[in-house]
Order: structure tokens, then sequence, then C-alpha cells
């Protein structure tokens, strides 16, 4: 890959403790950290005046308390409903009205989940709730947060909730730098969690949907039953007792945990000039005091000793899942099983391809990733696969493990590999192209894994795999002790056994 | 709002960007090209629109156009055996691509700059001479068969399309879906004459941007690449007017799923008419975005939904607005209830100037987003000279949607978003439903699979 063009004042002017990055084999981006902990990363790129802006906290669904799992997802939602200054027609006064709500919800609770709830005393407290809400209402400036980025000209103004991390994304035209600045600083320093509980019906239907979807479902099956203790066995959006019993209190006290400056990094990439991000960064962001991050050992997934077999029974065509527990990314073994699934599944000459939806017919399509759902912690080696009719997902369950252990006693070939190093690298160069999708990918390697240049790491490792360190994972990882699938079928006739 | 937020916003001018207009040649057969050299990164962009569409397959062989348009890519070619460029193209990590849209072929290409002339070879060589290899042809027809029997598996999905069908009726061809028995009647032949009639030179506009060298060089190597192509004698069937009845409709499909679907459906524009601009405009305020009136009152203020949003969509005859939302089957007699009250109030008054001014802003703001690269740029002035837009339009967009003034936007609201003449289609479970569909206007019951 052949050296970027960069522009030649990327350098100039920065200030002290920042820096651009010289190594011709990543992107001249500039990074620094402010002295409260908060990671900058600024990529200047020049065609639109536009620029993208990311922040990403290193906290995810895994980072939840028991029995609070979706909160982290919950607090995502909450971070569009303003601050003291913004969606408040006078903080001081909607305060103590937004502390009525609370309490009115936390009564609420404590009857329903009293052992025997009186439905007389539990309509008399909803009925309290809703005119809590009213009154806290009447003291709120309705969406204005939105309607700021609305006028703004925003683009793409979303967040995510992963395992891992959470992230909040906008692109804005590039004159917007300082306004994105103010409104974000006072964003994460400042939020009010206001209109919590009508928030929490929203992620209830959000949840609906998603258990209406059978891929989605799938996949949240598919994690509950391959992790027995690890945390990635929780559903993002939460398990439904759970969400309909998270408060506000729980959003702030997981908010004062992790969203300190320490936990985050941040990305600019489009027209920006690095000195002058640094310059904002520190002017809006610089006061925000950082926090002492608790310690993320979670119960450590115990090896998995026997196959596990699930049948997800749901009104839909069939489809499989399959996990094999990965050693994790830091773990050397992760090279050869990411080479395992490109070699598997990389477009229509992988093995996948070639063999079950060409050659045997009996697959619509067939996948496999080497690390699912997250990173920070051992995940699951996936493969997904849907069976083209007549075939049965026994025969396809049968088919994708030949291949899968055929990896063994057929290592991939020199052109196999080559090829997947080439598009590996294809995929670096061409992820420079798209502002948001780089912006994202700079903070969330830098927040989640410790480095914005984790991808192209990643590269240096994969160029380094020899076909028998791929059949050697394989034998190792891709077994069946080791494996959960999950079949989708049609539910049984009633009657049937 | 905090003071000093207050004085930033106030201080910033709307976004002013002219996009630069790219080079448009005609090659010697007629085929027209937008160029645009672009060396940033060291990746070369194709796409070229063909005028087809799955709006031109025979009523009898729906699915036809779908085929032959993904077997030019699958199916190899007269010099290039499928094997061969799938495996050319996957070492390269080059990527080819042919697809159909309901008024569009596309076919495109991204590679690197080191492999563009074996690569374009094997692109030229895809769109004018393709194979259609018999076993690649039943491949591919059992995958389509396959996309059948499974398209109801994603309820939301189901309901947009299924609304679609019955909004202009399963005959015209705006509401066609492919079916086994069309699928299965599809030959070699028909391809083979499908593609000789639209995939001419004269029928396409390619769309370039990249590091190709010089923009000269790059208009001689797609003249030698397409030499030998025979412009000329594209016949395209025209489309039957499309008829809506006024009046409620509304339709339901029987489905046990946590989360039912509503849509809803109002007759819209024909494209370049010029009330584009005020409806683009209503639309932003009414469900383009997370502050619009759906989203702040259905999903905001009373929780009923996470998706909630609308959209609308030109067309050459009559095109929709359409309007979705995802919630548990108890509340859909309020969503949609509450959807029709907001459809219902952008006809009554006109919107305070406040709101007209940020949903102006919205849509002239983000303007500049629909060219992140050089290569969206010029695929955006390919489709505008595909669709018949004069060439001044991109250029004039933002004049026109600044020029929306409240009045208009009431005007467009009046004739265009009222409520009783809208189709309403839910997926739900109808035992489980908070009010009978029935209250809404007379319901007919349509078949699940």
């Amino acid at each position: 890959m052949r050296r970027r063009q960069r522009p030649a004042r990327a350098s100039r002017g920065l200030p002290p403790g920042a820096s651009e990055e010289k190594d011709p084999r990543y992107p001249p981006v500039v990074s620094c950290t402010l002295s409260n902990g908060l990671r900058l990363l600024v990529l200047e790129k020049k065609f639109v005046p536009t620029a993208s802006f990311t922040i990403v906290f290193n906290v995810g669904n895994v980072d939840n308390p028991q029995g609070k799992t979706g909160l982290a997802h919950m607090f995502e939602h909450m971070a569009f409903k303003g601050t003291r200054t913004i969606n408040s027609a006078g903080y001081a006064r909607e305060k103590p009205a937004l502390d009525r709500v609370e309490a009115a919800a936390l009564a609420l609770a404590r009857a329903e989940r009293s052992p025997r709830p009186d439905p007389a005393r539990l309509e008399k407290l909803r009925a309290a709730l809703a005119s809590a809400q009213r009154r806290a209402d009447a003291l709120s400036v309705k969406d204005e947060y939105l309607k700021i980025y609305n006028a703004l000209g925003e683009n793409g103004l979303n967040a995510m909730t992963s395992t891992d991390y959470t992230g909040y994304v906008v692109s804005l035209p590039a004159d917007r730098l300082e306004a994105w600045m103010a409104i974000e600083s006072d964003r994460f320093k400042n939020p009010v969690l206001r209109e919590f509980y009508r928030e929490r019906e929203v992620v209830a239907e959000e949840r609906l949907m998603s258990d209406s979807d059978p891929n989605r479902l799938l996949w949240d099956v598919l994690m509950a039953n391959a992790f027995t203790a690890h945390p990635y066995r929780n559903p993002t959006l939460g398990w439904p007792d759970d969400l309909a019993g998270l408060s506000r209190s729980d959003a702030e006290e997981f908010y004062r945990t992790y969203y300190v400056p320490n936990n985050a990094a941040l990305s600019v990439v489009g027209d920006a000039r690095p000195a002058e991000v640094v310059r904002l960064a520190e002017k809006y962001f610089g006061g925000w005091r950082p926090g002492e991050l608790p310690s993320r050992c979670y119960t450590e997934e115990p090896e998995q000793r026997s196959e596990k077999l699930v049948n997800l029974f749901f009104k839909a065509s069939p489809a499989l899942r399959i996990g094999f527990h990965n050693p994790g990314m830091a773990h050397p073994d992760i090279y050869p099983l990411i080479m395992a699934g490109e070699v598997l599944s990389g477009g229509k000459t992988g093995r996948f391809y070639r063999r079950l939806v060409e050659g045997r017919q009996l697959a619509l399509y067939a996948g496999a990733w080497a690390a699912a759902p997250g990173s920070r912690y051992p995940s699951l080696f996936a493969v997904a696969a849907d069976p083209k009719a007549p075939h049965t997902l026994e025969e396809l369950d049968a088919a994708v493990m030949d291949e899968i252990t055929g990896l063994a006693s057929e290592p991939p070939t020199r052109w196999e590999l080559e090829k997947v190093i080439n598009n590996y690298e294809t995929e670096l160069i061409r992820q420079l192209e798209s502002n948001p999708g780089l912006g994202m990918s700079l903070a969330q390697n830098e927040a989640v894994m410790g480095d914005w240049r984790f991808d192209w790491k990643i590269g240096d490792g994969l160029r380094r795999v020899k076909p028998e360190d791929v059949s050697a994972a394989a034998a190792r990882y891709l077994v069946r002790p080791n494996r959960t699938a999950v079949f989708l079928r049609e539910p049984p006739e009633k009657g049937a056994a | 709002m905090n003071a000093r937020c207050a004085r930033l916003l106030a201080s910033l001018p709307e976004a002013d960007f002219r996009p630069p207009r790219g080079r448009r040649a005609v090659l010697s057969n007629g085929l027209t090209v937008h160029l645009l050299k672009d060396a940033t990164l060291p990746v070369v962009h194709l796409t070229a629109f063909v005028r087809t569409g799955k709006i031109c397959d025979p009523a009898d062989r729906i699915g036809l156009g779908e085929m032959t348009a993904a077997l030019l890519k699958d199916g190899g070619t007269l010099n290039y055996k499928a094997e061969e460029m799938d495996r050319t193209l996957e070492y390269l990590a080059a990527s080819l691509e042919s697809y159909l849209g309901i008024e569009e072929g596309r076919a495109g290409l991204t590679v690197l700059k080191k492999d563009l002339p074996a690569v374009l070879s094997i692109f030229s060589d895809m769109l004018m001479r393709p194979a259609f290899a018999p076993e690649k042809t039943e491949l591919k027809r059992a995958e389509l068969l396959e996309l059948v029997r499974r398209r109801n598996d994603d309820p939301a999905r189901q309901a947009v399309r299924e609304a679609l069908r019955s909004f202009y009726g399963p005959a015209h061809p705006y509401g066609w879906r492919a079916e086994e028995a069309s699928l299965s009647a599809v030959t070699a032949d028909d391809m083979k004459a499908w593609h000789a009639n639209y995939y001419r030179p004269d029928n396409v506009i390619l769309a370039a941007a990249g590091d190709f060298g010089s923009e000269e060089g790059m208009l001689r190597g797609l003249e030698a690449g397409f030499a030998g192509w025979k412009p000329g004698g594209t016949v395209s069937p025209g489309i039957p007017p499309v008829e809506l009845p006024a009046g409620r409709r509304v339709f339901h499909i029987q489905k046990d799923v946590p989360q039912a679907s509503i849509v809803l459906l109002l007759k819209a524009l024909k494209r370049h008419d010029p009330r584009e601009f005020p409806l683009a405009v209503a639309n932003e305020m009414l469900g383009g975005g997370l502050s619009s009136r759906l989203t702040a009152e259905i999903r905001s203020r009373l929780g009923l939904a996470y998706s909630v949003y609308s959209y609308f969509v030109k067309k050459p005859d009559y095109g929709y607005t359409l309007a979705y939302c995802g919630t548990s089957p108890g509340s859909v007699g309020r969503a949609l209830s509450e959807m029709l009250r907001q459809f219902s109030l952008m006809g009554e008054k006109a919107p305070p100037a406040e709101e007209t001014a940020r949903a102006r802003n919205a849509l002239i703001n983000s303007f500049v987003f629909r060219f992140p690269t050089p290569f969206d740029l010029l695929t955006e002035r390919a489709n505008y000279e595909y669709y018949g837009y004069a060439p001044s339009y991109l250029d004039d967009y933002v004049r026109n949607i600044a020029g929306v003034s409240p009045e208009d936007v009431l005007s467009a609201g009046r004739e265009l978003l009222r409520p009783d003449d809208a189709m309403v289609l839910v997926v739900g479970d109808a035992r489980k439903l908070d009010r009978p569909l029935s209250e809404f206007g007379p319901v007919t019951e349509l078949p699940g699979d």
C-alpha cells in the first residue's frame, strides 16, 4: 500500500502533547490525551466541508450490574434527553419535579415487586407517577437537543450500545466544530435523565422489534446458551424483567461510574484542522473531572465440555447458528481463527460457497466470524447458515461441520491465505473513504482495544499465519465439545410429541 | 440552552457547498460518462446506470430482469469463465456487482488502481458479452426461489412490501413481486433477449471516479474497453397508468408476532413535479428525523414505538408517501390514531415559522452529505441525468428548499397528506389489538404467505 497524501500543515501548530503519526503503514492521525485522560484522534480529510464526530466510552452491556442487564443501552437512550440547560425550561424548578417522578417510580417498583401486590394500590401509584411525569414535562423543552442538531444539518446522529462499548456519532458541516464541542461536552458533563420511564417503554418496544426478527432472536439465543457464566450471555437490550425494573437512579449511578473522560476516546475525521480540534477539546472537555474506574474482571467463562444443541421454535424459515468459544483477541491463536473464518466464508471462492452453496447446493448462504459478540473478553467463533429447501438443518449442520473439521486435514493453500491478506489490506484502504466509518473505528479501537491502530496490527498478525496454524487452531477450538448450535425450526404441530 | 451555546448556534451560517461538476463525455458508441479524477486513495470506482428495471419484466416472467442482472456477474462471459472471474476478482480484492432496481439496472466496480486494466476488461465483458452458464443459471434460480420462500420471515419487511402491493394493486408493475411460477418460467433465451434489448451503450450512463491517472487516459480506456458494443434498438414496455381509489382502505395480515407493523400509504408525486420541495419540507417535519412530529409524539411522548418514521418516493407515475410504525399489538389502535391525527394536522393549519425553518435548514444543511466522496458526487450527477432532471437540479436544490414557506407546507399537507385517502396495512395478531381495525375503515384480510 502506498503512502497516502498527507496535508503538510496537519502537524503545524500542534500544541505540546499532540503528535502526528509518521509511520507510513498508518494514516497520519493526530493524537493526544488531555490531562483528564480523554483521548483525542483527528484525521484531516478534504473534499466536502464536513466532519464526522465520534465519542466512544469503554462501557457496554458486559458492565451492567447483576440484575440490571440493559442498563448500558438504557443510558445510551437517555443521553439524547438533554442537560441542565438543554431540554430544560429552568433546571432549578425542574429538578425537584424530576425528583418527585423518581420517588413515585421507586414506590411503584417496590409495590410491583412485593410478594403480593395489591392491584388497587398499584393503580394509585401508577396514577401518581403519571401525574408527577406530567408536571415535570411542563418544565422541560421537548426534544431540544434533537432540534438543535436537526437545524445544524446533522447527518447520521445516532448512538450504539454493544457488549463492549457505547458510541455516539454525528456528522456535521465542518464549521459546526465548536458547536459540537459545546453541545457534546455539556451532554456528558451535565446530563439530566428526564423522561426516563417513558423512554423505558420505547426500549421495551425495541425489544419487541428484536424478538419479532428471527435473525436477531437467533443471535440472542446463541449467546444465552453458549455462555453460562460470562456476561456476554446477556442481551444488549436487557432481559425483560431487568429492563422493566431499571430506574433513573440506576442509570445515574452507572453514568457516574463509567462516563468519565479517562474512559473515553473522541475522534474527528474530515475537514477539521487538528490544532483547532485539540484547542477546542481542551476548552470544552478539559474541565471534565476524571474518575476511578472499577475492575472489569467478570466471571471467566468456564471451559465448555459438552456440545450444546438448542431448538428455537419460531414461525420462520429454518436457520442455523453455531458458536465455538475462542481464546480472545489477546491470544495469538486468534489470528489463525480469523484466517479460518475468511478461508471458509470469504466470497464465492470461499469453501462454504464453493462446496455448500454451489457444490452440494444445500445452503442459501453460510458465513463465519472469528469473534462475536465482542472483543474485550474471549467470545465465539460464530457461523451462520440457512438451508436451501428441500435440504434440512441436519444436512446443513453436518456439511458445515465437515468443512470446519476439514480445515485440519486440508490446510489452506497459499492462494487462499494470500487472498485473505489482499482483501484485508484493501479493506484498510477503503475504510479511509468513509469519514463516519473511520471515525468509529479509530475511537472504538482506542477506547476498547487501547490503540487506534488495532485494525492495522491485526493485519500484521494475519500475515504471519501459516497454513498449519489454521489447521491446528481448527483442531483445537472448532470441535464439538466446544460448540453450541441453535436450530431455528417451525413450532411443532399442537398435539405432536 | 445555555447562553454560550445559544450564541454559538446563532452565529452559524447556512452550510454553503457548490458541488463540483466533474466532466461529462459521450463515447463514440453513445455511452455517457461522468468522470472525476480523485487521487486521495489508490482506488477507482465505477457505476453504470442501465435504463431498465423490475418494472420492465413481462407480466408472466416477473423476476426475469433481476435474474438476468445477477447472472451478468455470476454466469460468466464469453471471455471469462465464471470461476475464473471469481478467482481473479476475489484474489485482487476487487468488487464487481450487477443488480436490478425497480427503475434501474446497476453495474459497478471498485478496484485498486494497480488492477484497473485487468478488472475493467472483466467489467466491460460482463456488460457486453454475458454467457449465462446453465449451471449458474439454475443455482441463481434456486437462490431466488429460496428467497421467495423466506420473504415473510421479517414481519416489518413483509408489511412494507405487501402494503405497496395492495396500494398499487398486484397487477400493476409497481406492486409486483416475483413468484415461484414466474421465476420457474424464465429461460436462458429470455435472459439473452432481455440483455440484448437493454444493455446497450446508448442506454447506459457511467460514473467513474478515483485515481485513474488522467481523465483523457480513462476515456481512452473506456473507448477501447467498450469498443464493438452496438447502440440502438432498445424497446421498453409502457407502464399502465396508476389508478388509486380515493377514500380509506385497510388491509390486515394475521400473524402472531411480538410486535405488530403498521404501514400507511398515500398517493404522492410524479417525478419532476415542483411540489416535491414543499412535500420534502412537510415530510421532514412530519416523520423525517428524530425530532419530527411522528417521532416526538408516538415515540417520545407516548412511548408506543421505537421505530416510527415517514418518507416519500417519486415515480414516473404517482409515487407514494409511506409512514411506518412498529408497536406492540395492544397499542396498534392508539398508535394508528396518532399517526392519522398527525397527517391530518399537516393539512389543518400552517406550521409555525420556526418549525418550517428548522425543517428547511435540516434539508439544506445536510445536503452536502449526499456527496461524501467524489465518487458519490458523480453517482448523484449520473443518477439525476438518468432520471431526467434538469442539469442544474442539484445546484438549484438548496434554493428551491429555501423558498418553501409555511403556507406551501400547508398546501402540500392539504393536497398530499390527507388521512381520509390513506391506505393502511397492519401485520399482527388481530386477537391482541386494542381496537378492531374496522374502526379505521373497511378491512380486507390478506393471506400471510
